[in-house]
């Protein structure tokens, strides 16, 4: 099998080679770019399927493509130099993502034809090769094998989103957007650069994997017991680990950057899509999987992150609950469910936060462009309280977009069930040891309260009673390029789950934990990049309920789907009724901040103006003057100088004479004077 | 104590050259000044115009003279200076001529070349008028450049 | 591949062939007096200064002048040591000829109409082979006769536009200052031979007498007027900027070129070879270097700040001229501090580069004379409009003039900076670094006229005189091509330098 990794670059060129296509033939083309597209990512989607049976026959790739730089390092490896290179690395866990993108842009770029193409859309050979370059830039980012390849690609990812978000650049508010959410994770990014800087010159090295990786080199040193820059090992392991952490907390919108996900709504529902389920905001989480060796060394990095996921998971549950916008509800669930892929990493759940962010590639791809086909069916409608009754219009929507609603709340038997409850599980088992843990536990599991509620009541306000608009009564009709994503999500959403039934699994004793399997490198992978070989590299204790097993996964499991069917019995009770009223008035002052979203973006607002602007008014003040003024002086001086130069020329021939000879006797005394000829 | 006399050897050559250049400049200098100091001042018009030898002056002195005295001159200039080279290579023609370490082309050569090249230059010089006295309207108006 | 085989005398055929060509032009002149066949008089110029420069080129690759250990055939000696045809001088044979084609190809349009075309011409072959003898002589006096055999045709050629006034003025002024010049350079060699009783320049390094240092001292110092006069360097630089002016064009560019060259070749050739630095300072009390030091900084100094504010462009030009002469300074302000070869290399590169680029910049104004659009810089606003390709090849000339990269012009700035910095001349690096800095403005002013400015008057279109557009994208193309090609150019330079200074 090792004959297909051949074709690995093929993966990502793929959809780079949609991009030209579309940009350069794009208008002249039957669908505007949308057929190239399409082909091209149904390439990569086989490709990536080769990809994953060659590496479940026990194959890895990683191989170095080119070298653009070598150069000296001042870090505690400088004998070796460093080398800037773009290589790729496959092995089970980028295999499989490699799987997710693909599939994800390739049903995103059919439902295109519907949502776009079938509505007249203006731009669309740009639509459709931003499109391409989104998808070339995260599959790109999902085989680096550098953290500088990834960084570079990581930043195209971030400007495609920009592009994309901004597709309606004419509107007032999509720029707008664009620009924040550009701003807003470019604030992350810096961080992160900064981050790449310092491991790269601490360790001489940027490499994922391999003998002379990052990873190892920093366990190396924290063995050594080195010092590193003025600090121990583990301490400047943790800085360096949350300087790449910032541009994580940016991407993949944690808690306090995610305000720039909500306003990303304002790109087309499939940008959406993509962005949430598959790309831009999965980038960030998967970069700590994909380092978690490296954070697997500090204890501390990891309780952030694991704090930071359970707080944000809460916190973002609580504002999607009094969106009347269908797409808001859905941007923050994906906020509150990033935040549960993060506190799982953060509490060494590997397998439970990928197998989290598997399953939530597909249903939330499903929410959205279930969304999507509600929105076509609306006209163009988005607040839910315009809608209603839409359940027997158009069934295939309605019951895919349950399947997925289902998924998201947390529902047994759909796939979000699985993962979120391992996430949880892995969670308090160290809870009972750590006040952290338990914390970041406690608001986990309150936020699953609250994911059951928002959930269904977007569900029942969307589907369920009477219509509440003409639109409403009349939906528009959905064709088969739209349905037919939904079914396939819908289906994935249903079953995912299969791959690792790890409660199943562990209360009957049987091995069907393939997920787990998997990333511990049972088919296949490099060691030193196994969900095993990070478990021994962290120092966590863990504790039972009752000392056993089952009983803790038990408990945890019926905390879970009890406080999910409470959430969602309430909206059923609330919201489930012909003609459904606004509920929200009754939570009174807590309405009002819910609204403004605990006022985020206030905050960040006067942070910049009424901090950063001062600031820099300054520093232009003092570019302005001393700077500038120091430029000019320099500049007039010798402009000044220059032209009295000039009027030495006389255009007098004697005075040229006698100059001539005064500085030729000037010259004769400073040498007489210096070589002592008049003594 | 003794009294040593200065030693002059000792005194730095240069001092004598310099005291030459003083005196030298002194002595001019001095005239100068003195007479300065002693002549009466009768300024009268005619004691500022031109000195023609007692003829009334005529016209000013920025006229324009004819060239050809120079151009016959800078002539007469290069062949002079030709002899000069010539007759210390005549006095040795003989004897090089005699000895056996030289060929009679390495003694006659080059100097042929120089007198040629010479010769070469004084047909240019002839052809372009320079030693014409006068010249035609014609070769006058063919001379005018280009403003 | 054996030119020497000929005879010994042969070695100078370069010279011979310039000779030639001069006397060929006085045989037609003489025949067909005021000729007016251009074709004939400027091929003939060109003919016989490729010829040159062939024949040069051919005894370089052949290996005159590489030293016969190294399978060469040694330095020649000609006229009992009086010249000497070496490396060194073969490489600026190569200068002078380029520079000498260059002008006689762009003459050939510039010249149109004007009288005395046949003088013109011969006068140039002339100077050609005054220079090309400097680059061969080896003695006192032959220096001298070279030198006025450069100067003198140089004199009449810039004033050969007789009803020009500036023209005239010009080239009296630069007669009066080198008149001058001449008499303190002629003074420089008698102080020089009163010390040593020689005038051959192996001997007089023989006969250095710690008895006579400071007259030797006067007489080295007089010796280094004449060469600064002939290399424009301040104070002996007042004529360049009025001379430059008032001269044709193309003469301009001869003498800022190859002239300038031709000064440098036999400075460095003097001080290395008669003065050799720890002798010569044993006797004189005080390295010969702390003249160029100074003379260096003060030039680069002068002629890049006079330059700057400059309206007239053939006198930026000019000034820059006297600016860049500072550069070529440090060759010899940086010896004896260990990398001499590659010191002296530096500045042989910047003048094989400058022999190109600033020939073509001032052919580009002798281009904008011939259209007529006037001589200052608001005169040449928006030329690129109607003349692009010939804005191109300024803009180049410019920007490697003032030392930016991809030119040649940055490489050979480049090599002079860590040269002066190996040298531990940091005073001289500094003011390398801010001359040149200062110079970017002046010369981008040019290019921000050419090719952003509006012009005043509308214009007609502009002619393209074949000649000149030919010299000036030739010399366009040589100052882009020299960077790839700067490896043989480089090995010829420091070899040239190592040969004299080892």
């Amino acid at each position: 099998m090792e004959e297909f990794f051949t074709y690995a670059p093929a993966i990502a060129l793929l959809p780079l080679a949609a991009f030209v296509v579309a940009l350069v033939f794009g208008d002249a083309m039957p669908k505007k770019g949308a057929i190239a597209g399409i082909f091209a990512t149904a390439g990569s989607l086989g490709l990536s399927l080769l990809m994953l049976a060659a590496v479940a026959s026990g194959e890895v790739h990683h191989e170095t493509y080119y070298e653009w730089a070598v150069g000296d390092t001042a870090g505690h490896t400088a004998a070796e130099g460093i080398a800037f290179t773009f290589g790729i690395l496959i092995d089970p866990l980028s295999a499989l993502m490699l799987v997710i993108v693909s599939l994800i842009a390739l049903l995103v770029h059919v439902f295109s034809l519907g949502y776009m193409n079938a509505e007249g859309e203006k731009g669309l050979p740009r639509y459709y090769a931003e499109l391409g370059l989104f998808t070339f830039s995260m599959l790109a980012f999902v085989f680096a094998d550098n953290l500088l390849m990834a960084f570079m690609f990581f930043e195209l990812v971030g400007l495609c989103s920009y592009l994309l978000i901004g597709f309606w650049f004419r509107t007032k508010s999509a720029p707008s957007a664009a620009k924040k959410a550009f701003l807003v994770t470019r604030f992350g990014d810096y961080f992160f650069l900064v981050g790449v800087v310092a491991i790269g010159a601490t360790f001489g090295t940027l490499a994922f994997a391999g003998d002379g990786s990052f990873v190892a080199e920093a366990e190396a040193a924290l063995d050594g017991g080195e010092t590193l820059f003025g600090f121990d090992a583990e301490t400047w392991i943790t800085i360096t680990g949350l300087l790449v952490l910032g541009g994580v907390i940016g991407k993949s919108a944690q808690f306090p950057l995610h305000t720039w996900l909500p306003d990303a709504m304002e790109g087309p529902t499939t940008v959406s899509a993509l962005i949430h389920a598959a790309t831009m905001v999965a980038a960030g989480v998967y970069l700590v999987a994909r380092m978690f060796g490296y954070y697997a060394l500090s204890p501390s990095a990891l309780a952030i992150i694991a704090f930071v996921g359970g707080f944000t998971a809460l916190f973002a549950a609580t504002m999607a609950v009094v969106k009347d916008d269908i797409k808001q509800v859905l941007a923050y669930s994906t906020i509150s469910q990033y935040g549960y892929m993060m506190l799982g990493l953060g509490v060494g759940g590997y397998v439970a936060g990928v197998f989290h962010l598997m399953n939530h590639a597909f249903f939330k791809a499903l929410l959205f462009l279930g969304a999507g086909a509600v929105i076509i069916l609306m006209h163009h409608e988005q607040d839910m309280w315009k809608m209603g009754g839409l359940k027997n219009k158009a069934p295939v929507t309605y019951y895919t977009f349950l399947a997925g609603a289902l998924a998201l709340a947390g529902i047994i038997p759909f796939s979000g069930f699985w993962s979120k409850d391992e996430i949880l599980y892995d969670a308090i088992i160290l809870g009972l040891e750590s006040n952290v843990f338990l914390a970041a536990y406690a608001m986990g599991l309150l936020a699953v309260f609250f994911t059951g509620f928002y959930t269904f009541r977007m569900v029942f306000l969307t589907f369920h009673g009477e219509p509440r608009s003409d639109a409403a009564e009349d939906p528009h009709g959905i064709g088969w390029s739209v349905k037919a994503p939904l079914v396939v999500l819908g289906v994935l959403s249903l079953v995912a789950g299969v791959a690792n039934l790890a409660p199943v699994g562990k209360l009957l004793d049987l091995d069907i934990m393939f997920l787990e399997g998997w990333l511990d490198g049972e088919y296949g992978g490099l060691e030193e990049l196994t969900y095993g070989f990070y478990g021994d590299m962290l120092p966590y204790e863990t504790a039972l309920i009752g000392g056993s097993e089952e009983t803790t996964l038990l408990v945890a499991a019926a905390l879970s789907l009890g406080l999910a069917f409470s959430g969602a019995g309430l909206a059923w009770k609330l919201y489930n009724v012909p003609e459904p009223t606004e509920h929200t008035q009754r939570l009174g002052g807590a309405r009002d901040v819910l609204r403004s979203n605990y006022y985020q973006d206030e905050v960040q607002v006067w942070l910049a103006e009424g901090v950063t602007l001062p600031v820099a008014r300054a520093a232009d003040r003092f570019d302005q003057t001393v700077i500038d003024g120091v430029v000019n002086g320099v500049s007039s001086v010798s402009l000044f100088g220059s032209s009295w130069l000039k009027r030495i020329q006389t255009g007098l021939v004697t005075n040229y004479a006698a100059l001539l000879v005064a500085g030729f006797i000037g010259l004769l005394l400073v040498l007489g004077v210096y070589g002592g000829w008049f003594l | 104590m003794r009294f040593e006399p200065p030693n002059v050897t000792e005194m730095n050559e240069w001092i004598a050259v310099g005291m030459l250049a003083f005196v030298g400049l002194l002595i001019p200098l001095g005239m100068m000044a003195v007479s300065y100091l002693i002549r009466p001042s009768v300024p009268e018009t005619s004691k500022r115009a031109t000195y023609e030898s007692g003829e009334v002056p005529t016209g000013g002195t920025r006229i324009r003279f004819n060239i050809q005295y120079y151009m016959v001159a800078l002539l007469f200039l290069i062949f002079d200076i030709e002899t000069v080279l010539l007759f210390p290579w005549a006095v040795v023609y003989l004897d090089a001529v005699e000895s056996d370490a030289v060929s009679l082309a390495e003694i006659l050569g080059p100097m042929l070349i120089f007198v040629a090249i010479l010769l070469v230059g004084l047909a240019w010089a002839w052809r372009s008028g320079a030693v014409q006295w006068a010249r035609s309207p014609f070769q006058v108006e063919a001379e005018a450049d280009r403003p | 591949m054996f030119p020497i085989e000929l005879s010994e005398w042969a070695a100078l055929a370069p010279v011979y062939i310039l000779v030639l060509s001069a006397m060929v032009l006085f045989v037609f002149d003489s025949i067909n007096p005021r000729t007016t066949n251009r074709a004939f008089l400027a091929g003939t110029t060109t003919a016989g200064s490729l010829a040159a420069l062939a024949v040069a080129v051919w005894f370089l690759l052949a290996g005159v002048g590489t030293p016969q250990a190294d399978g060469g055939f040694g330095a020649i000696s000609l006229f009992d040591g009086q010249l000497v045809v070496d490396q060194l001088a073969l490489f600026f044979i190569v200068v002078v000829t380029v520079v000498t084609s260059l002008v006689s190809i762009a003459s050939y349009d510039y010249m149109k109409g004007h009288t005395y075309q046949a003088e013109y011409y011969t006068l140039t072959l002339l100077a050609a082979t005054g220079m090309a003898t400097m680059a061969a002589s080896n003695s006192l006096v032959t220096i001298f006769i070279a030198l006025e055999l450069a100067s003198l045709p140089s004199y009449a050629l810039v004033s050969i536009l007789k009803d020009n006034r500036g023209s005239i003025e010009g080239g009296l002024k630069y007669f009066l200052i080198g008149a001058l010049s001449s008499a303190i350079f002629v003074y420089g060699i008698s102080l020089v031979y009163g010390a040593t009783g020689f005038m051959q320049l192996d001997a007089i390094a023989e006969n250095l007498d710690a008895d006579y240092g400071p007259l030797l001292g006067l007489g080295i110092l007089m010796l280094i007027g004449g060469f600064a006069f002939k290399t424009a360097s301040v104070p002996f630089h007042f004529w360049a900027p009025e001379a430059y002016e008032g001269a044709p064009a193309p003469i301009a560019a001869f003498l800022s070129s190859a002239s300038k060259a031709a000064g440098f070749v036999i400075a460095f050739r003097v001080f290395t070879t008669a003065f050799p630095l720890e002798p010569t300072a044993s006797v004189i009390g005080v390295d010969w270097t702390v003249a160029f030091i100074i003379l260096a900084i003060v030039t680069m100094t002068i002629g890049n700040f006079a330059a700057a504010t400059q309206t007239n462009v053939k006198r930026m030009l000019a000034y820059s001229s006297v600016g860049h002469a500072g550069y070529a300074l440090i060759g010899l302000a940086g010896l004896g501090a260990g990398a001499n070869d590659v010191v002296m290399g530096a500045a042989l590169m910047h003048l094989f580069v400058y022999g190109f680029m600033n020939t073509g910049a001032f052919l580009f104004v002798g281009l904008a004379e011939h259209w007529g659009v006037g001589r200052t810089f608001e005169d040449y606003n928006g030329l690129s409009a109607k003349a692009p390709i010939a804005c191109v090849a300024m803009t180049v000339f410019m920007f490697s003039l003032a030392g930016i990269p991809p030119f040649g012009g940055f490489f050979s700035k480049y090599f002079l900076f860590t040269a002066s910095i190996d040298a531990g001349l940091l005073f001289v690096a500094a003011a390398l670094v801010i001359n040149s800095a200062l110079s970017l403005y002046y010369y981008s002013r040019l290019v921000k006229a050419l090719w952003i400015e509006e012009p005043v008057l509308e214009r007609e279109s502009l002619s393209q005189p074949v000649g000149l557009y030919a010299a000036i994208v030739f010399a366009a193309v040589m100052t882009v091509v020299v960077l790839p090609g700067f490896g043989p150019v480089a090995d010829a330079a420091v070899d040239a330098a190592a040969a004299v200074v080892a």
